[in-house]
C-alpha cells in the first residue's frame, strides 16, 4: 500500500492533529510521526469497534449496524466511559432527527391545506368554521 | 427551515464528506467501517456520526495519556514513542499494541495483524 492509499484509508491528518492540539497545553508540540501514528490508531479503533458491533448484528440476524450497536460494542470492549457519553449523544441526535421529521410533516400539512384545491365553482372553502383565514405565514403562491 | 439549537449541527452536517460541524469526515469513517470485515453490509446513517464523536474521545484520551509520557521524559513535544508507551500502559488499548510496536515496518504489521485476526474466533 503506497503513501497515498494509506492516507485515503485513514482519517485526515489535519483533523486528527487539531483534536490532539485541543487537548494539549498551547506550548505543546506534536511530531509528524506522532500524528501519523495517531491516524493509524484511530483507524484501527474504528475497525475494532465495528467488527464487534457487526458480530452482534450477525448473531441477531440483523443486516444494519446502528448507533445502539456501536454503543454496545464500546461497552463490551471496555470503553465504558465513551459508551455513556455516546449514549447521550445518540439520544439527542435521534431526538433532533424526530423533530426535523415532525417539522417537515407540519410544513407539508400546511402546504396541502392552503394549496388552493377548491375549484372555481366552490367559492367557500370546504373547511369548518374553526379555520382562520391564511395569516401572513402563508407563502404558497 | 432549519432549527436553531445545540444540535442543529447534527441536522445540517449530513454525510457530505466535508468536516462541517463534525470534526471528522463521515464518508471516510463509513469507508473504514465497511473495510473492517466481510460481515459489515449495511450501516445506518447515525453510525458514522456516533463514531465521529467516539473517535474524538479516543483521540483525546490517547493524547492525554501520551502527553503524560512526554512530560515524564521532560519533553514538550509528543513523539510516537509516547503514544506507544501510553498504549502499552493502558489495558483497553491492548488492541493497538502490535500497531505501535511495529510502526516502523508496515509490512510486518499487516502480516501480524492478519494472524491475530484469525486467532480471534
Amino acid at each position: 500500500m503506497d503513501q497515498q492509499e494509506e492516507q485515503d484509508r485513514a482519517l485526515p491528518i489535519a483533523n486528527v492533529g487539531r483534536i490532539m492540539k485541543q487537548i494539549l497545553p498551547p506550548s505543546a508540540k506534536i511530531s509528524k510521526e506522532g500524528k501519523q501514528l495517531m491516524q493509524e490508531c484511530v483507524t484501527e479503533f474504528i475497525s475494532f469497534v465495528t467488527s464487534e458491533a457487526s458480530d452482534k448484528c450477525h448473531k441477531e440476524n440483523r443486516k444494519t449496524v446502528n448507533g445502539d450497536d456501536i454503543c454496545w460494542a464500546l461497552s463490551s470492549l471496555g470503553f465504558d466511559n465513551y459508551a455513556e457519553a455516546i449514549g447521550r449523544y445518540l439520544h439527542k441526535y435521534r431526538q433532533a432527527e424526530r423533530e426535523k421529521i415532525n417539522q417537515h410533516k407540519l410544513e407539508t400539512t400546511k402546504l396541502q391545506y392552503y394549496d388552493g384545491s377548491a375549484t372555481e365553482t366552490e367559492k367557500q372553502p370546504r373547511v369548518t368554521d374553526k379555520v382562520e383565514n391564511p395569516s401572513t405565514t402563508n407563502q404558497s403562491g | 427551515m432549519r432549527q436553531a439549537g445545540a444540535y442543529s449541527g447534527l441536522l445540517c452536517g449530513g454525510v457530505s464528506g466535508r468536516t462541517g460541524p463534525h470534526s471528522l469526515p463521515l464518508a471516510r469513517i463509513k469507508k473504514i467501517m465497511k473495510k473492517s470485515g466481510e460481515d459489515v453490509k449495511m450501516i445506518s446513517g447515525e453510525a458514522p456520526i456516533i463514531f465521529s464523536k467516539a473517535c474524538e474521545l479516543f483521540i483525546q484520551e490517547l493524547t492525554r495519556r501520551s502527553w503524560i509520557m512526554a512530560i515524564q521524559g521532560k519533553r514538550r513535544t509528543l513523539h510516537k514513542e509516547d503514544l506507544a508507551s501510553a498504549v502499552i500502559a493502558t489495558d483497553i488499548f491492548d488492541f493497538l499494541i502490535t500497531l505501535v510496536s511495529n510502526s516502523d515496518s508496515h509490512e510486518t504489521t499487516s502480516a501480524i495483524m492478519e494472524v491475530e485476526t484469525v486467532d480471534f474466533s
